[in-house]
Order: structure tokens, then C-alpha cells, then sequence
């Protein structure tokens, strides 16, 4: 540094006065001296010696033309080509324009694997579906995992090699890494450490395991905001081991969810949410003795809690003494805890222990880990282990306390024990517990290198950055929750250059130009060594997107004795007047990595249904004790600092505490995520990862608009959403039946060929949103801004409902009502379109016609279900994205138009094709929307209606069936299976 | 003789004494060839000028960025500007319904004030012909509404109340500004008559159509009038009717309600006579008119803007009663909603304008004090506005999807949009006054021939 420092100053020195020919001739000197060679060979170590390349003018004229000539075909594709890419010089056959390919791979959440279909157009990625073979996804996504493909074409992502903030080269960063690894060699990398997220990838853990080899005292640190340490810990109580715990919902009858995430953020949690729904949906199909009883307690609202029979909000430490009681109360516990329970626990004690072996107990992941392990004990107690639980082998890789690792991490930076840090797409600027203050450590690492798709706050203190290929562009292997693997295989070459972790590793382990593709295949040319055909088994895990019986063996976990006695002692009460602050990841943005996803800021949350920002979320009486309103802006202060946020009341949140949000907040990030939200992690600390006591509320006066998409939540017509207990169902099977009106005067439309229609049942949704993503990814639905949704001009074609019955401040019930187009028989849009743009059209659908819609909006005023959509702007226009990632299939809509749900015509059309070329009716089954095919709880169906044995005419033949607002004659083609719950009669309604 | 007695016969008399055919031939035609253009004009056209330019720069913005830019939302897709149209054209009604109407009843009154009745009528209809326009969210197709042959053979949705609108505002339109041509062709040429100068006698000559007053002529044109009138005092019952029908063609509650169309004639109605007595008001003075229009006409008019408010004010009460005697739950709550919830002061804004300042106009003093009785037409005018905005605001907040339900908050735009509209009218009508005259010179002629030959009233 300081050498390049000198040569500058002398350069300058040289320079200096001189002007014209003698400047000139000057440089010329400078270019000869010797110094200035070296400099230039290190800054670009690939370019040969200028003596060297002695090239004639013959020659140098020859080449010119031949680049010239050549120059056309750098556009033949991006950056440097993969390895085993071949361009269609004949054209694979089967492969038509315009007809989509479905690839098989994963893509991550938090380290484990969903299991994903791309839907590739020419060779272009353009959506994501579930893979129906693989276990996590089963066919479903989540809206996460559905926004990857935006990730993909993210315009914000990282497209150079950054040398402290500012564009550098490739070779720079190479030569850096390169040339300390004698050094590392020589103290056997003792300054090396090694920082990921939660890692499940075997390749990466072989590649880790070689690099100990070489170098056996470097270290690998883990560190996931989101992650599940507790469940680690509790594990590790329980059982003296760490295991994972994969529920199975489809054998539970009676279930606790402690603030669980089963439903939406555990690994696994599609598979979970469908096998949960399977057996709510029982009783409406006929099989009621099936249906399951779910019990919840939590602080802050989660999808469980809002689908449980019984659900009792509590603060942190009532559940903790909730949870010894009820351990206590099944004889996994001493007696001395039964103290204080709550009334109701001793039913659901007798419930739990009378469904014994189809009893299950779950606790989320911000539950400490003496919960944990006591719901180890309570689920041995009540004979769950090998029934409704299986054990495994933790699916991440060399398991650690990410907590203690990080921790361990920023000492040793502090301590200046650390030279070489290489940080694998990870942001633990932004995510690490603010007590650790990881920036300041940071800046002591002399080299550090970081690995991400987008340029944010690490990357810009880290020495280096380096673009990471996504994971749609890069060869890697992932487990999911139960341990099977998928081999993630690159979908395109990737968009802006781009490393795998895997090839960065490599550069560490030697080799100068890793091969992603070899070293994920060395792993498993490996592992299928003596099962076979390699090549055929590798063949087979890419096409499928699994590799076959992967998944992890169940094993047996025993407890250890004397529980109660190693157990942490339970929290002080926190009661009375002092509030807690909770820290919970934001559902969509979750540890904030997210933030640039223009679908994800704007999909509303679950019950808030807040877009574009966190709030601080609070009890309607906390809030009225506190004299907060909607939009106050408070300053909260706490003994870890203060924060500023915004208020919102949150029905059904536990009184005296506060949830932050966080994931919001990022500083440095792209220009969708920038400047979003108050950032809650400048509040967390290590010891007090998700909740914090003590924290005071003070209102500043200020207000902050929150863009919430529905303004209304109390039911008021019970009408809407029918719902009904299990005994009220089998006293009274049709409750939900009305009188259907009368006939209209106009003779009715004859339907020939198919009558296309949509059930959705209110009894299996969970409220999850994955149908509002998936239907904005695949009909191409513009992201509005937030300054258009505080407008209400959201554009989403199927919006999830949520109505709150009861007291607002602790509702009896949370119901869910999925809303889209009903196409409906007797449509009013249809009659007051003066332009006739919106039609019935031969199968049924209430079609939109773009094209010839002048925008009179007088359909949508005259929409009783309100789900028409218009472009107040060019949003599509105005938005920054890819002209590649739109969906190629559907129309990009213009200024001035309206939209609303088309039922996919698109998948419609093509079923139609595929069926009349082979000259036989549409299958059941072959058309599937995509919000019905994202649903992981199977709770849309669709199909003809025409066919009395389609899934969708055996759904509407169901008792619960009903039509919304059918007293106006609209005669919706879409309709809804009522909601049932089955209370235990045992316990009052709170 | 008591004064009463005097105010009597005072407002029995349709013209002063003294007042002759040819004084109010030259005084008229004098207005508009002769006189100096006072400073008020200059005045009142720079600030309606000022408007009109507020209004391009508004409409233009909209065309740029769409109409987005206003404050409509989800669920309340229409905003001002089909307020403001149905705004427009009820007040275009005051002039036809004088016109028209009480030509066919052979009012006699009717004559000197028709002619402003009429032209205020023409822009009104302007400004609101515009507004459904560019409502639209591509307003370059506006014409596809209309049915015309076309290469995709497409024809409009017959069924549609917005198409019916299009085809009445449309007629309405043509109508108005051809009743209103045909009515001026006589003043034309007796200004080209008795033109000075030679853009004058060019301008009104080619105006004039070649009019010679012969008597072929004059039967030709009485009959052409009478057609006239006969067409367009339907048509604006009509044309209200179903600007009632957008409404109630569609199933929004609160919107569909059977009493719509008269509901909307009523408002129309009485919003016309407002926006008449406002004009007339100043321009008796201004013009000095007052010995052709005199108090009986103001009294006439007064008393026709208390009718129609009474009226209208039976409309608002079987509003009220309707939804709760039918005891649909979901219009009771429109209802609740107007009468306490978020609309609530537009809501009695509209009941006091519209309903009970007018109530003053029982009073015959009250009736006769021009001041007075010109607040009260600004109240009705601005009343008949509030009341449009509710309607279609206040119905669609509270829709059947109760999930989406919202309010409307209007942005700068909607207002410039408003204001700038009022300036468009203002300059229409401004110049108007300068180059066209405001009473109708051959009826009065041909109404003191009566008088004179029937020895007065």
C-alpha cells in the first residue's frame, strides 16, 4: 500500500509543470520504469508483457478485422459461458417457441431447500412453481420463494468486483486472495474464518472439510438472524444431541402450537401446512372423526395461531410458565409447576394425553430453549416420538449455536486474530445483534471478502465484494427440512458474471478457475459410488430435482434424566405496566435479505396487511392504555437504545408487548428496498435475541402513513364468511345454504364444451398469500409503490380477506377469504362496460378484453366483490425491472386499462391446445391456476364445471358450499367451502 | 295606491313602460357593435381567462400522466369528474327548460331572459361534455363508445348505461348549440345590419346564414323553433333521466334506486335556475337591461327555484325512507354511513343548500332582494355540486365488499380540474357577452307588438 502510495507521489512529482509534447513524452519515461511495470502487473496480472506481444502492423491490422468481424457475437450471450453450455446449433427436439420447459432445482430459505420447477421459455427462466416430487414444497410455494425469480432479474444486483465500495477487477480480488495463502499456509490458517448463513449444502461442507485439511486451524463461523438456535439448544437440553424435529401433521389430531411457525416459516412448513389442511378439510368431505383440533398460544399472532380452535394470547414469560404447567399437568415435569396455570390448561392437558400418539406439541423458533425442551418432554409424554414427530439428524451442516459462533467471530476480528475473512452471502453488518457492533470489528480484518448477489452494507466495508451468481445461475446442492437433497443446477448463464460460493472456495483451496459444475459434481460422483450408474443417478437427481432416498434416516432420541433440573430458571414475570419488545422477522423480508423484491415489499402481511413498511405492532388495550392511535410514531427506549417507530394495533396481539418487526430498514440495498421501514435490529442483542423486557413507549407527536390494503376487519355482514363449529355442522350440514334467488329473465348461456369454475375452501386456507404472489408473478402484475397503495390502488388480483369476529381487542376468531374474480354468470361488469371490453366468453369466464377497454371504471364500481384492478399509471412501464422477466405469456397492461383475475386463461389456452392436437377432451386436473397450484394448503380448486366428476364439482357438491353475495343474482362460479372449528366443549370461549 | 298594490302590478310586468322595440333593438345590438368594452368585462374575462388556463394545465398534466394523477382510488373509481359532469349538465338544463319549455307554454316572460338562459346552456354543456372524456382512462378512444361501422365489426355494449349517456349527451349537445344558433339567426343579421364596421358586417353577415326576414323566411324559422323546442324540452327530461340511470343501471347501493332519473331532473332542474338567476342577476345591471328584464322575471325564476328544491327535497326524503322501509341491510348502511359516518358534512352540507336555504324564497321580499336571492342560487349551485360528489362518492365508500371499503380524498389536480372547468365556462360565456347579444332583439320586438296591440298586460 504504501509502495503504490509512493510510486503516486513520485509519478505526480514527475508530472508536475510540464504540459503538451513534454507531458507526453514524460509518461512515455514513466511507462518504461520498472515500477511502474510491477504496478501495472498487479493491478492486472493477466495481461501479457507488452515486449512479449510483438505484433506487426500486418498482424495487428489482421486482428482488428477479426474482432471487428467477430464483434457481433459477444452478443450471442452474457459474460464468460458455462462450460457445458451449447448453443442450439440444432434444436433440441421437442423444443417449440413459446411452449414452456419445466427444469427441476431448489432454491433456499434460510439454508434448507423448496423444491422448485422453472418454467423456462427459449431458455429463459421466467417462473417459479412448486416441484410436486419434492417433499418441502409438494407442489406448493411460498411467496418467497416465488419472488426468486424477480431476485433473478433484480436490476439492482451486483454486477463487478468491489474494492472497498468502488468498481475493481476480478483478477485484483484473485490476486488478493491468491497471494495471502502462503501465508495462511504457514500458520495453518489460524487467520482464516469462514462466515455463512445456515449452510445445508454437502458440497460445501466437503469443500469446508478439505479446506480444514489444508489449513486446520481456520474456522467457520455461522450466523442467520432468522434462525433456530433455541430449537438447537432445546434439542441439545432434551436430548444432549442436537436433532431436528419433522412434525407429521397428517397423524396429529390434537395439536399445541406455541407460537409456532409450522404454518409459515419452519423448514418444511408447505408440507406441514398441506398435511394440517388435509385434516381440517376432513369433516366437509365427509370424514369429521378426522378432523384435528389445534390449540394455540403465542404473543404475537402467527397463521397457526389464527387457524386454531382455541387460542390464547399470553406474554413471553405466561407461555413459558404455561408450558412447565402443562409439562407438569402430562407428568413430564414436578408438580411445583402446576402453579398459576392458566384455567383452560387442564382441558387441553386432558385432550392432548386422550389423543395419546396422534398428540403434538410444536414451539416457533423465538421461544426459548427451555421451551423447547420441555415440548421435547410433552411430546414424549404424550407418545408423539416416531408417530406425529420423527428425530433426525440436524440437516445443517456441522451444526453450531450461530449465536456463539458469530460472537466467537467478532472477538477473535476485535482481537486482530483475524486476517483473511471470507463471507459467503451473508449481511452481518446489517443482521448481527447491534451489541456486537460487527462493523467496528470488521474494519480490524485486514483482507475480507464478501460473496452476495446485491451490493449492501457488508459488502461495502468488507475490503472486497464479490457478485454471486444466484442461485437460478449457479451449479450447488441443498437439503431440505427432512434432509433430501436437490441438486440446484444453473437455469441461465449468469445475467452479470457471478461466483458460487462453491468456486470462491476453491480459490482458497488452489485452484485459479473453479469450476462450479465440477465441484458439485465431484461430491456426488462421490457419494453414488457403488449405487449404480453415477452418471445415470446424477441424471436422475437433476431431472427429478431430488436425489432419490436422500431423505434422513429417523433415529431415536432418548431423553436425559432429570430435565427440570438443567433447565434455565423460567423468566421473571414482566406483568404490570412494563412492556416487552419482541423481534420477530418480517414475513416476507425476514432477515432483511428480501428487501429489493418489489412483490414481497408490497404483498401485505398477514393480519396487518401493512405493504411497503413495519410497524410497531401492539394490543388494541395496550395501545388505548397507552393512548396510541393507528400511525403514531413513538420513540421506544430500552436499555439497548431507542428506536422510532411507527403504531399499529393488532388484534389478537398479547397485551404488554410490542413486536418489532425486523428485516426493514436497510441503509445500503437497491432502489426498491431503500429507505423502507425502521430497522429493529439496532435493538437486538446477542442475549436477547427475540424479546426484549423493559422497553418504554413515549409518543413524539409525529405521524407516519402506513399503507395498509384493507382498511376494514370487523365483520359486520356474518354473510361474507360463514363459518360454523363442528357439532353446529352436524346438527344443521347446510348452514351455510341460503335461498338462491330467483332465475334471471334472460334464457342462460349454454356451455358446450367446458364451464370452467373455482372452489375455495375457507376450511384448509391458512392465509398465507402464496396464491396473491404466484398470481402477480404469473399474470405479470405491477408493483404500485407505496405512495399508490396509501391511494388503495394496489393491483393484485386475489387479495386475502382477513375478518376479526368478536371484540377487537381479543377476537374469538381470525378468518381468512381468499377474493378473486367470481366470474360470475350474471356478471354486473358486463352490462356497463359501454365498449363491451368485458365479456363472457364460450367456457364460462368473464373475460377482459385489454385492448378495447377505454377505462370507465364503471365495472368495477358496479363489482360487488371489488376485484377489479386499474392502472391509474403506466405502472408496468414505471417499474424497473427486466423487460425479460415479464411472463411472456400474458399481456403487459397499458395506462388506463382494467385488469382483474382471468382464471389463467393463458394455462387455459394452452391446455386447450395440447388437448385439441391430441383430439380429446381437457383432463381434470390439467389446468391449474396459479394461485391454485402456489396453495400449499389445497385450498383452491378448479376445473369443469360441466364434468360432475371434476375435483372442483365434487368440492361444490360439499354441504359447506356457498356462493358471496348471491342474493344479487350474480351467480359466482367461484364459490367457498365454509370454515368449521372444533372447540373443545370443555373449554369457555375466552 | 298602496305600495303593495304596487309591487304588484310591478311584478305583473314582463316590460317597463316606455320601453319601445326599437330602443331595445339599438340598445342591444349596441351593446355588442358599439359600446366601449368596459373594464368590468376585462376584469371578469382575465380572472375566468386565469381559470381556463388553470384548466389546460390541468387536463394537460392529466393527458401526460394519466388520471392517476386525481384522487380516486379502490373502491371509489369515479371521482369529480363524473361529478362534475352530471355538475355541468344539470345546470345546462336552467336553459332549456326556459328555452324550450316556456316557449311551449308561450310564457311570456321567458323572453328576455332566454337568451342568456340559452348560451349559459352552450358552455355549460361544453364543460360538461369534456368531463366524461377525460374521465376516461384512455380518453384518445373516446369514440368507441359511439357506434360506428367499424373493421373489427364491434359495436358498443347496447346494455350499458354509460353508452345511453354517451348517446343523450351526445343529442344533448347538438341539440343546444343548434337550438341556440337557430334562435340567434334573426339578431344576426339585424347585427349585420346594422354593422359599422367591416369585420362586423362580415363576421355576423356570414353568421347570419343569409337571413333576409322574409316572410318565407320567418315561417320557416317558426317552425324550425318550434320543432326545436318541442325536441328539446323532452330531451332534457331525458338526458337527466339517464345521467340517473349511470347510476342506477348499476348495483352499487345507494346508487340503485328506481327514483334516480326524476331525482335527477329535479336537481338539474333546480341547479339551472340557480345558475340563471346568478347570470341574470348582475346582468340586468351590467348590460342595463332592467326595463326588459324586471323583477317579475327574478320573481318567476325565484319562485321556479323554490319549486324545484321542493321537489327535490321529496327526492332526499324517499332517499332516507327507502332504504330502511325496504330494510336492505347493505343500503340502511349506505344510508347510516352518509347520514353520521365520513360523508356525514358533505351530506348536510347538500340537505341545508339544497333543501333549506331555498325555503327562504317563500318570503316574498327575501324573493325580491337581488342580493339575498343571488347567495341563495350560489347556495343551490354549490349545494347541487356537494350533492353529486356525495352520490357517487359516498355510495361507492361503502360497497357491498366490506374488505374494500375507503374513502376518496381529492388531490390539487381534481380541484384545478374543478376550477379550471368553471373558467372554461366563464370564458365561453364572457366572450359571449362581447359578441353576441344577450337579449333575444326580435322576440321582445314581436312580445311589445303583442303587448301593444293587447294594450299592455
Amino acid at each position: 500500500m504504501t509502495a503504490r502510495k509512493e510510486l503516486a507521489e513520485r509519478i505526480e512529482g514527475k508530472l508536475a509543470g510540464r504540459s503538451g509534447r513534454s507531458l507526453w513524452r514524460s509518461l512515455d519515461e514513466l511507462a518504461r520504469e520498472p515500477a511502474v511495470l510491477e504496478m501495472l502487473h498487479a493491478e492486472f496480472p493477466g495481461l501479457p508483457d507488452l515486449a512479449e506481444a510483438r505484433v506487426g502492423r500486418r498482424r495487428l491490422l489482421e486482428l482488428m478485422g477479426a474482432s471487428f468481424a467477430l464483434a457481433g457475437l459477444t452478443g450471442c450471450g452474457p459474460g464468460e459461458a458455462a462450460e457445458e453450455a451449447t448453443p442450439y446449433v440444432t434444436m433440441p427436439p421437442g423444443l417449440v417457441p413459446g411452449v414452456a420447459r419445466h427444469v427441476a432445482t431448489a432454491v433456499s430459505r434460510g439454508g434448507y431447500a423448496d423444491g422448485v420447477l422453472v418454467v423456462q421459455q427459449m431458455g429463459r427462466p421466467v417462473q417459479l412453481e412448486g416441484n410436486p416430487d419434492h417433499p418441502a414444497s409438494l407442489g406448493a410455494l411460498d411467496p418467497i420463494i416465488q419472488a426468486g425469480i424477480l431476485d433473478l432479474y433484480d436490476p439492482d444486483r451486483s454486477r463487478t468486483v468491489l474494492k472497498a465500495g468502488r468498481a475493481a477487477s476480478t483478477n485484483g480480488m484473485l490476486k488478493a486472495l491468491v497471494d495471502r495463502l502462503p501465508a495462511l499456509a504457514a500458520d495453518g490458517g489460524g487467520g482464516l474464518r469462514l462466515l455463512t448463513g445456515t449452510v445445508t449444502s454437502p458440497t460445501l461442507a466437503r469443500q469446508v472439510a478439505a479446506l480444514k485439511r489444508r489449513f486446520p486451524a481456520m474456522q467457520w463461523h455461522r450466523w442467520e438472524a432468522d434462525g433456530r438456535d433455541a430449537l438447537r439448544a432445546g434439542a441439545l437440553l432434551a436430548f444432549g444431541r442436537p436433532v431436528d424435529t419433522v412434525l407429521h401433521l397428517d397423524r396429529a389430531k390434537t395439536i399445541l402450537a406455541i407460537e409456532s411457525d409450522f404454518l409459515d416459516g419452519a423448514p418444511g412448513h408447505l408440507h406441514y401446512a398441506r398435511d394440517f389442511a388435509r385434516r381440517r378439510r376432513a369433516a366437509g368431505e365427509g370424514r369429521p372423526e378426522e378432523m384435528s383440533r389445534l390449540y394455540a398460544i403465542e404473543s404475537s399472532p402467527t397463521l397457526a395461531g389464527a387457524r386454531a380452535d382455541h387460542r390464547f394470547a399470553a406474554r413471553p414469560d405466561e407461555i413459558e410458565a404455561t408450558v412447565r404447567a402443562l409439562a407438569a399437568e402430562l407428568g413430564a415435569g414436578p408438580a411445583a409447576w402446576r402453579q398459576d396455570a392458566p384455567g383452560w390448561l387442564a382441558a387441553v392437558a386432558r385432550d392432548l394425553s386422550a389423543s395419546r400418539g396422534a398428540a403434538l406439541v410444536h414451539a416457533g423458533p423465538a421461544q426459548p430453549p427451555a421451551v423447547h425442551a420441555l415440548v421435547h418432554a410433552i411430546n414424549d409424554a404424550l407418545g408423539a416420538p416416531g408417530r406425529t414427530v420423527t428425530y433426525i439428524e440436524p440437516v445443517e451442516a456441522d451444526p453450531v449455536d450461530h449465536g456463539d459462533s458469530l460472537k466467537g467471530l467478532v472477538d477473535d476480528m476485535a482481537a486482530g486474530r483475524v486476517d483473511t475473512l471470507l463471507i459467503l452471502g451473508a449481511n452481518p453488518v446489517f443482521t448481527a445483534p447491534a451489541d456486537l457492533d460487527f462493523a467496528r470489528a470488521l474494519a480490524k480484518v485486514p483482507l475480507s471478502v464478501h460473496l452476495g448477489t446485491a451490493p449492501d452494507e457488508t459488502a461495502m466495508l468488507c475490503t472486497w465484494h464479490v457478485p454471486e451468481a444466484h442461485e437460478l445461475e449457479r451449479w450447488s446442492d441443498l437439503r431440505a427440512f427432512d434432509g433430501t437433497v436437490t441438486i440446484q443446477q444453473p437455469q441461465t448463464r449468469p445475467l452479470w458474471g457471478g461466483w458460487s460460493p462453491h468456486e470462491l472456495l476453491a480459490v482458497l483451496d488452489g485452484e485459479t478457475r473453479p469450476d462450479g459444475h465440477a465441484i458439485v459434481r465431484a461430491t456426488w460422483m462421490e457419494r453414488f459410488q457403488g449405487k449404480g450408474d453415477a452418471d445415470r443417478l446424477w441424471d436422475d437427481a437433476l431431472r427429478l430435482g431430488i436425489v432419490p432416498d436422500s431423505a434422513a434416516a429417523p433415529l431415536s432420541a432418548s431423553l436425559l434424566p432429570a430435565l427440570s433440573d438443567r433447565l434455565p430458571p423460567p423468566p421473571a414475570s414482566t406483568g404490570g405496566g412494563t412492556l416487552t419488545a419482541l423481534f420477530r422477522p418480517d414475513p416476507w423480508l425476514r432477515d432483511g435479505r428480501y428487501a429489493n423484491l418489489g412483490w414481497l415489499q408490497e404483498l401485505p402481511r398477514p393480519f396487518t396487511t401493512l405493504t411497503w413498511d413495519n410497524a410497531l405492532l401492539i394490543a388494541p388495550a395496550t395501545a388505548e392504555r397507552l393512548g396510541l392511535k393507528n400511525e403514531d410514531v413513538v420513540e421506544l427506549r430500552s436499555a439497548a437504545g431507542t428506536l422510532r417507530a411507527p403504531v399499529w394495533r393488532l388484534a389478537g396481539h398479547a397485551p404488554d408487548c410490542v413486536t418489532l418487526p425486523f428485516g426493514f430498514g436497510r441503509k445500503v440495498v437497491g432502489r426498491v428496498g431503500h429507505d423502507v421501514g425502521f430497522d429493529a435490529f439496532r435493538l437486538r442483542r446477542l442475549d436477547q435475541l427475540w424479546q426484549l423486557p423493559g422497553v418504554e413507549l413515549r409518543k413524539t407527536g409525529e405521524t407516519h402513513r402506513l399503507a395498509a390494503t384493507q382498511h376494514h376487519q370487523m365483520i359486520d355482514s356474518p354473510d361474507v364468511v360463514r363459518h360454523a363449529t363442528l357439532d353446529a355442522f352436524r346438527r344443521d350440514p347446510g348452514f351455510a345454504k341460503r335461498k338462491e334467488p330467483e332465475h334471471s329473465l334472460y334464457p342462460p348461456y349454454e356451455y358446450p364444451r367446458n364451464a370452467w369454475g373455482m372452489a375455495i375452501s375457507l376450511d384448509a386456507c391458512i392465509g398465507c398469500n402464496a396464491c396473491t404472489a404466484a398470481c402477480q408473478g404469473e399474470n405479470n402484475i405491477a408493483v404500485v409503490g407505496k405512495e399508490e397503495v396509501l391511494r388503495n390502488r394496489q393491483m393484485h388480483w386475489i387479495r386475502i380477506d382477513t375478518w376479526y369476529e368478536g371484540e377487537a381487542a381479543a377476537p374469538d376468531q381470525t378468518l381468512f377469504q381468499p377474493m378473486t374474480c367470481m366470474h360470475c354468470e350474471n356478471a354486473p361488469c358486463e352490462v356497463v362496460c359501454p365498449v363491451a371490453a368485458t365479456m363472457h366468453d364460450a367456457d364460462g369466464l368473464n373475460v377482459m378484453v385489454y385492448n378495447r377497454c377505454v377505462g370507465t371504471r364503471f365495472c368495477s364500481n358496479n363489482c360487488p366483490y371489488k376485484v377489479r384492478r386499474f392502472n391509474y399509471f403506466n405502472y408496468s412501464a414505471d417499474d424497473n425491472r427486466l423487460p425479460m422477466s415479464w411472463n411472456p405469456d400474458v399481456s403487459v397492461r397499458a395506462r388506463g386499462v382494467m385488469e382483474k383475475c382471468t382464471y389463467c386463461v393463458q394455462r387455459i389456452r394452452n391446455a386447450r391446445i395440447a388437448a385439441d392436437r391430441e383430439n380429446r377432451p381437457i383432463r381434470d386436473g390439467e389446468v391449474k391456476t396459479a394461485c391454485q397450484q402456489a396453495c400449499p394448503a389445497e385450498a383452491i380448486v378448479f376445473g369443469d364445471l360441466n364434468d360432475p366428476d371434476s375435483a372442483v364439482s365434487r368440492r361444490k357438491a360439499s354441504p359447506l358450499d356457498y356462493g358471496v353475495l348471491t342474493d344479487l343474482n350474480t351467480r359466482p362460479r367461484t364459490t367457498y367451502q365454509a370454515r368449521l372449528r372444533n372447540p373443545n366443549p370443555e373449554i369457555r370461549e375466552v | 295606491m298602496s305600495a303593495s298594490t304596487e309591487t304588484e302590478q310591478e311584478l305583473a310586468r314582463v316590460v317597463e313602460p316606455g320601453v319601445t322595440a326599437l330602443a331595445v333593438t339599438a340598445h342591444v345590438s349596441g351593446l355588442v357593435l358599439e359600446r366601449r368594452t368596459p373594464l368590468w368585462w376585462w376584469v371578469g374575462f382575465g380572472l375566468a381567462f386565469g381559470l381556463f388556463v388553470l384548466f389546460l394545465a390541468a387536463v394537460g398534466w392529466l393527458f401526460i400522466r394519466g388520471v392517476g394523477i386525481w384522487g380516486i382510488d379502490w373502491p371509489i373509481a369515479w371521482g369529480f369528474a363524473i361529478g362534475n359532469y352530471v355538475w355541468w349538465v344539470g345546470m345546462a338544463s336552467g336553459g332549456t327548460l326556459i328555452s324550450a319549455l316556456f316557449f311551449l307554454t308561450r310564457s311570456d316572460w321567458r323572453s328576455a331572459t332566454s337568451r342568456i338562459a340559452e348560451t349559459m346552456t352552450v358552455f355549460c354543456v361544453a364543460c360538461a361534455g369534456i368531463m366524461p372524456v377525460i374521465h376516461l382512462g384512455r380518453w384518445w378512444y373516446f369514440y368507441w363508445l359511439f357506434p360506428y361501422p367499424n373493421t373489427m365489426a364491434l359495436w358498443p355494449q347496447f346494455r350499458s348505461p354509460l353508452h345511453w349517456d354517451f348517446v343523450a349527451i351526445l343529442v344533448y349537445v347538438a341539440g343546444s348549440l343548434l337550438f341556440w344558433y337557430v334562435g340567434l339567426l334573426p339578431d344576426f343579421a339585424t347585427l349585420r345590419d346594422r354593422a359599422r364596421r367591416r369585420w362586423q358586417r362580415i363576421f355576423y353577415g356570414l353568421l347570419a346564414l343569409g337571413w333576409q326576414g322574409s316572410s318565407q323566411h320567418w315561417r320557416q324559422f317558426r317552425m324550425l323553433y318550434g320543432l326545436f323546442a318541442a325536441l328539446m324540452a323532452p330531451l332534457v327530461c331525458s338526458i337527466h333521466s339517464i345521467v340517473g340511470l349511470d347510476f342506477a343501471g348499476g348495483l352499487t347501493p345507494g346508487w340503485h334506486e328506481t327514483q334516480f332519473p326524476p331525482y335527477f331532473v329535479f336537481g338539474a332542474a333546480l341547479s339551472g335556475f340557480a345558475v340563471v338567476l346568478m347570470l341574470v342577476i348582475p346582468l340586468r345591471r351590467a348590460l342595463e337591461l332592467t326595463g326588459v328584464i324586471t323583477l317579475r322575471h327574478i320573481d318567476v325564476l325565484a319562485r321556479l327555484m323554490l319549486t324545484a328544491s321542493l321537489l327535490l327535497s321529496y327526492c332526499y326524503l324517499i332517499e332516507v325512507f327507502m332504504p330502511f322501509y325496504r330494510g336492505e341491510e347493505r343500503e340502511i348502511t349506505v344510508m347510516t354511513s352518509l347520514l353520521t359516518g365520513y360523508y356525514a358534512p358533505w351530506y348536510w352540507a347538500k340537505i341545508v343548500l339544497n333543501g333549506l336555504v331555498p325555503q327562504l324564497l317563500w318570503i316574498r321580499p327575501l324573493r325580491l332582494n337581488r342580493p339575498l336571492l343571488f347567495l341563495v342560487a350560489l347556495c343551490v349551485v354549490i349545494g347541487m355540486w356537494i350533492e353529486r360528489y356525495v352520490i357517487v362518492v359516498g355510495s361507492l365508500h361503502r360497497n357491498h365488499s366490506e374488505s374494500s371499503w375507503f374513502v376518496f380524498v381529492p388531490t390539487v389536480w381534481d380541484w384545478a380540474t374543478l376550477a379550471g372547468s368553471v373558467g372554461l365556462f366563464l370564458t365561453g360565456f364572457f366572450l359571449a357577452l362581447r359578441f353576441i347579444p344577450m337579449v333575444s332583439m326580435f322576440e321582445l320586438r314581436d312580445l311589445l307588438h303583442k303587448k301593444q296591440a293587447g294594450g299592455g298586460r
